[in-house]
Formats: C-alpha cells, structure tokens, sequence
C-alpha cells in the first residue's frame, strides 16, 4: 500500500510546470565527482597538483573503451548486460602477444578485437536464437572465454612487442596519446549515436523494442551489432592492456563490475534508451582517481571492493528516481526531496 | 482442466497429476538429463551404486541445492540475484572465523546478512531499481568483507559445523536427507504457505495483488528474507563439508543457481516457483560438475564445458516447450 504513496507523487502533474533552470548535463555529477577526488588527492599529497590527473589519464583510456562498448548494451534496454567484458580482457591480451610476436603488434591488437568479436559472436548466438536471457548468455560466455583464456595462459610464453609497448606509453605535451585516440574514439560513437542510423536504433530499441519494431527496425540486427562492438571494444582494450600492463588472467576480472559502474555514474539509464558517450570519461577518471586515493590513503582490496560495490548501490538507488530523461538532475533531486518529505509527513500523520 | 479447479479451490494430488501430464511436467527435461547424466557416471564408476559412493557424489549438491531454493525464491518475484556466490563465499569464511571465535559477532553478522537482505528488498520495490544491478553491486561488497575477514582460504570452522559435515547415517545418503529437506521447505514456502502465493502474485501480475489488499513492498521483503536465510544456511552447510572458509569457494553457484532454476521450469518473467524442479536442476548441475571430474577433463576446459551444458540445456527447454505447445 505504501509503495502507491511513494511512486504517484512522482508522475502526478504538479512537478512538470517549473522554470527552466541551467540545463545540467546528464554526466556533470561525476565531473563534480572526479573533482572532488581530484581535490582531495591534493589535499592528502600536495604539490604537483597536475601529477595524479596525468596518471589517471594514462589508466583511464582502457576502462573508457570497455565502458563504451557496455554502453552501448545497457542502452539497448532492461535485462541487456555483458558481464563477459572482462574474461574477454583477459583472453585477449594473451590473443595480442601471441600473434603479436608472430606477424607484428598491429596484427596482435586486430586479433584481439577478432578474439573479442569471437565471443560476442557466441553470447549473440544464444541471446537471439537460443533465447537466453543476455546475463546468463554473457555469464556462460566468460566461462567459455575463461577456460580458452586459461589454454593460452598455458602456451604462451611470449611478452608484449616493444613498439607497442612504446606506442601505449608515448606522450604528447604530456598527455598520452592512448588517451587522445580514445578520446577520438568517444567522439566518434557520441556521433554515431546522435547522427546514424544505426546509433539512433539503438536508442529506440532501449525505449521501446516492440515500438522500435513497428518503425521497421530489425531490434535481432541492432541488438547483435551492439553486443558485437561491445566484445570488439573489450578485446581492443584487453589488446593494448597487454602491452601497458602484462596479460594475466585476472587482468579483465575488475573491468566487469566497472565498466558497468562507469556507464551508470556517467549519467547513462541503466534502463536503457539513453546513452552519455561523454559520462565514459567522467566515470572512467572518477573511478581511476578514486582508486588512486584509496592506494593513497593506504586501503586494503578488500575495503576498496567495499566501497565500490556501495557506490554502484547508492548511484543507482539515486540515479532511479530520475527517470524523466528531460529535467534537470538539480530538479530531480529536488523533487526527490520533497517527496521523501511529503512520505515522511503522511507515515507521521 | 477448468473441471479441476471449479471442482475444488485447491486441486488434488489427482487433479495435479492429470494437468502436468496434460501440460507436460515442467522439470521433464531435467528429470532426463538427470538420469542420463547418472547414468554414464555408473558406467564410468560403478562403485557409485552405494551409500559411500551416493553419498560423495551427492555431496555437492547440497550447499547448491538450498542456494537453488533461495534463486527461485527470489526469481518468483520477479528478481535475479547474482550476488548468491559471492555471499555463499563470506558465509564460509565468517562460519570458519568468526563463528568459531566469537559465535555472538558470527552470529550477529549472519542475522544483520539477513537485515541487508530485508533492505535491498524494500530497495528494489521502492525505487524500481533493477534487482540485477544492486545485487551485482553487492556481491562486491560480501567480496571485500571477506577478503577483510579473510585475505586468503583457512579457518577452521566451529565443532558443531564439522559434526554435522561429518554426519554419515548407514542407511541412506546423508546429502540425500539434506537434499529432501531442502525441497520441503521450498515446496512448503513457495506453494503451500500463503505468503507463497502472495510471492509468486507479485511476480506474474503485482497491481492484482495491491488490489487484493496486500503489501508490495511486505510481500517483496518477505521473499528476499526468505532467500537470505537459505543462502545463509547454504554456506553453513558448505562450510561443514570443506570445513574452512573461502571467499571464492562458491563464485561459480550464482550461474549454477539460476540455471538450475530455468532448467527445473522456472522464468525470468517471476510468477513461478517450482522447488522440485529446482531441486532436479541443481543435482543435475552438481552431476555434471562430478562427471566433468570423474571423466579427467583438463581442469581448465571445466568452466567452459559447464558454460556449454548449461547453454545446451537452456536451448532444450525452449526446443522442447516449441514442440509441446
């Protein structure tokens, strides 16, 4: 009966006549995140301000990457999740050095993007023919994917290429080129999302398959083709990671939880149907710095586990409420106030 | 079938029975598989034919099976939970630490497990927060505890625990006991009791029950308590067979667990609980992980053979429910 109180004050008609504010962009929370992890890195080592900003924008390129191709599935609406990015991570890095040393570092990161393709290419087959539902088809991927991982963990002996390890580390006036090139990248699907064709399907699926197909849309194609770039955007990542860091088997394994946290700090409907190309970056250097602070300050893995995990809860619980996608999050949160008030008054009354 | 149920409001055993066999049992293909999969592991080692040899095979299956109660608890409201590995995993390592040290904060731990449960239910009713996301952002949370409590595998756990993994009656299986006594409590809590009925309203048509009166949010919470309490129990009982804790020991049943719900009958859409059939797809799944062993698979290819059973078992049931309809 409660529930009833809670969730009419939330469409009923007296909130929507209200001055238009500054427009506040879907991923400005996190911006005010990353600045404020920014803020108090500095404060806990100070000097060198620009020092962990730099740092962070040398790790930050990979998880925005996977982020990305994550966003695109979750955009496609509820249930559609991958949960095989980081198992993907990890078989590629080894895809990477493997050929890598065989036919060149080029070579190495294109098979890898084929590696992670292979993969989606199997949770594809069983979302759209079997019809399993996407989490337990991408579950049952990553352990396929794992023990493939595990068969080249045991043959592989090589190490990453020089020239690539170069190319992942250069710098230009300080900023690594990795980030630049992501950053491109990010350009390029935020306008692939707004302008295309293909883009524009996806958000249509997300808010509505069934009205998606009415329009004409082929929603198999679109939902293939979303999974298919999420699994290339992860065996790309997990290509270069290689070289960056070294290829592990539990190289991915943190980049599941977040990239999907990233996504939804950044602003994107974990719903579906709206996708913030630019919330990526903002969540993707909150989460970097954040853990920078944590190593800092001295946490162990487990506390930082702890604190992750609560704060994909606590953003999601909060980002819920705002579901009407054109006000403001400032008018969101207000509103959330007040009906937090109004439920308050009516439980004392 | 509409004879049935004008007959009586509650159809009988009789009248159940003519309406599965109309409708096609919804385990069936477990059931089958479940046989089958028995039945290489006897030609495989025919020394499983025994209390001993039931007894080790079945073994498994038990922490998996009350896992598997608690997923369809959770699944007939139309949730997932895909942090029941990961709190398996902290039930073992609080079971052989705390609760050996200091029972009351084990104890107290296990209770306040129960009240997290309670929150993330009233949680997900109150905000429309997909299940799937918070429970994956809390299986990162019971991972970190444990790796607070317990960095790395040990521990010992409490006498009592041992004792009742170390329980072997003569003349049946004990896991078969435990086995029983899980899918009698799901089978009385899912589809005898009331709050039963009012689980799985919720789960196929909620606004029919806000008219009928009832609390959402009570209805929900109820279910999650339930589960929590299983899954609870579920590392209690794989504590007692390992006897240390682990973090990770359990990481696998979150897949398993769903699985062996779907493959016993259940959907995603909630509305259903059938404790027998999860009951049949969990021993079906801990068989398979038996056989995968007693067959001298390269422990590496293990988790991909077991990605593809329950892939192919999955794409059976929908290839068996097109030919029954």
């Amino acid at each position: 009966m409660s529930a009833t109180l809670s969730t009419a004050p939330l469409t009923s008609p007296d909130a929507s006549p209200r001055r238009r504010r500054l427009s506040w962009p879907a991923w400005g929370w996190s911006l005010i995140g990353v600045l404020a992890v920014w803020a108090l890195i500095v404060v806990v080592r100070p000097g060198a301000p620009f020092d962990p900003l730099a740092q962070a924008l040398t790790l930050a390129p990979f998880l925005v990457l996977v982020a990305l191709g994550q966003m695109l599935v979750i955009t496609l609406g509820p249930g559609n999740i991958d949960v095989s990015v980081g198992t993907i991570i990890s078989m590629a890095s080894y895809v990477s050095v493997a050929v890598g040393a065989a036919a060149g570092p080029t070579a190495g990161v294109l098979a890898a993007v084929g590696a992670g393709i292979a993969a989606a290419v199997c949770s594809v087959i069983a979302i759209l023919l079997l019809r399993v539902p996407p989490i337990i088809a991408t579950l049952a991927t990553s352990l396929i994917v794992s023990s493939a991982t595990l068969l080249l963990a045991d043959a592989s002996r090589h190490s990453a290429d020089a020239g690539l390890r170069a190319f992942v580390n250069a710098k230009i006036l300080g900023v690594p080129l990795i980030a630049l090139l992501v950053l491109a990248v990010t350009i390029v699907v935020a306008l692939m999302l707004r302008h295309t064709r293909f883009g524009l399907s996806i958000i249509a699926v997300g808010q509505s398959a069934r009205a998606a197909e009415r329009a004409g849309i082929k929603v198999w194609a679109i939902t293939a083709l979303a999974y298919l770039l999420c699994g290339a955007f992860a065996g790309l990542a997990g290509g270069l990671l290689a070289a960056f860091i070294s290829p592990s088997t539990v190289l991915g394994t943190s980049y599941m939880l977040d990239s999907i946290a990233v996504v939804v700090i950044g602003g994107t409907l974990i719903s579906g149907g709206r996708a913030v190309a630019a919330g990526a970056w903002t969540g993707a250097l909150f989460f970097v710095l954040l853990s920078g602070l944590l190593n800092l300050v001295g946490w162990s893995i487990g506390a930082q586990n702890i604190l992750k995990g609560v704060l994909v809860v606590a953003v999601v619980v909060v980002s819920a409420a705002a579901t009407g996608t054109g006000r403001s999050s400032l008018a969101r949160l207000r509103d959330t106030l007040q009906i937090r008030n109004k439920n308050k008054e009516t439980t004392h009354g | 079938m509409t004879t049935t149920i004008q007959a009586s409001a509650r159809p009988g055993l009789a009248g159940r029975a003519r309406v599965s066999a109309v409708h096609g049992f919804p385990a069936l293909l477990s059931l089958v598989a479940l046989v089958v999969i028995f039945g290489i592991s006897v030609v495989n080692q025919p020394g499983i034919l025994s209390v001993s040899g039931l007894t080790l095979m079945l073994m498994s299956a038990v922490p998996l099976v009350f896992a598997a109660q608690a997923q369809m608890l959770i699944m007939s409201v139309g949730d997932i939970d895909l942090g029941i590995g990961a709190l398996i995993g902290l039930v073992t390592v609080i079971a052989a630490t705390l609760l050996a040290e200091s029972p009351l904060l084990g104890w107290g731990l296990l209770v306040a497990i129960v009240g997290v449960y309670a929150l993330l239910g009233l949680i997900v009713q109150k905000r429309g927060v997909p299940s799937i996301i918070i429970t994956l952002g809390m299986s990162f949370v019971w991972i970190g505890l444990g790796l607070q409590i317990l960095p790395t595998p040990g521990g010992a756990t409490p006498d009592w625990l041992t004792a009742i993994g170390r329980w072997r009656p003569d003349s049946v299986p004990a896991p078969l006991v435990f086995i029983v006594v899980a899918t009698l409590i799901g089978w009385y809590l899912a589809r005898q009791s009331r709050i039963g009925s009012r689980m799985r309203a919720l789960g196929s048509s909620a606004p029919t029950l806000q008219k009928a009166g009832w609390s959402l949010a009570g209805t929900r919470v109820t279910a999650y308590v339930l589960a929590a309490v299983l899954i609870v129990v579920s590392g209690l009982l794989l504590a007692s067979q390992t006897r240390s804790g682990d973090i990770n020991s359990a990481s696998n049943f979150t897949l398993m667990t769903i699985a062996a719900v779907i493959l016993g009958g259940g959907t995603f859409s909630g509305g259903r609980a059938l404790p027998i059939g999860a009951t049949l797809g969990a021993v079906t799944l801990g068989l398979i992980t038996v056989l995968l062993s007693l067959m001298s698979l390269s422990s590496s290819l293990q988790s991909a053979a077991q990605g593809i059973i329950v892939l192919a078992v999955l794409a059976g049931r929908i290839i068996t429910e097109r030919f029954t309809r």
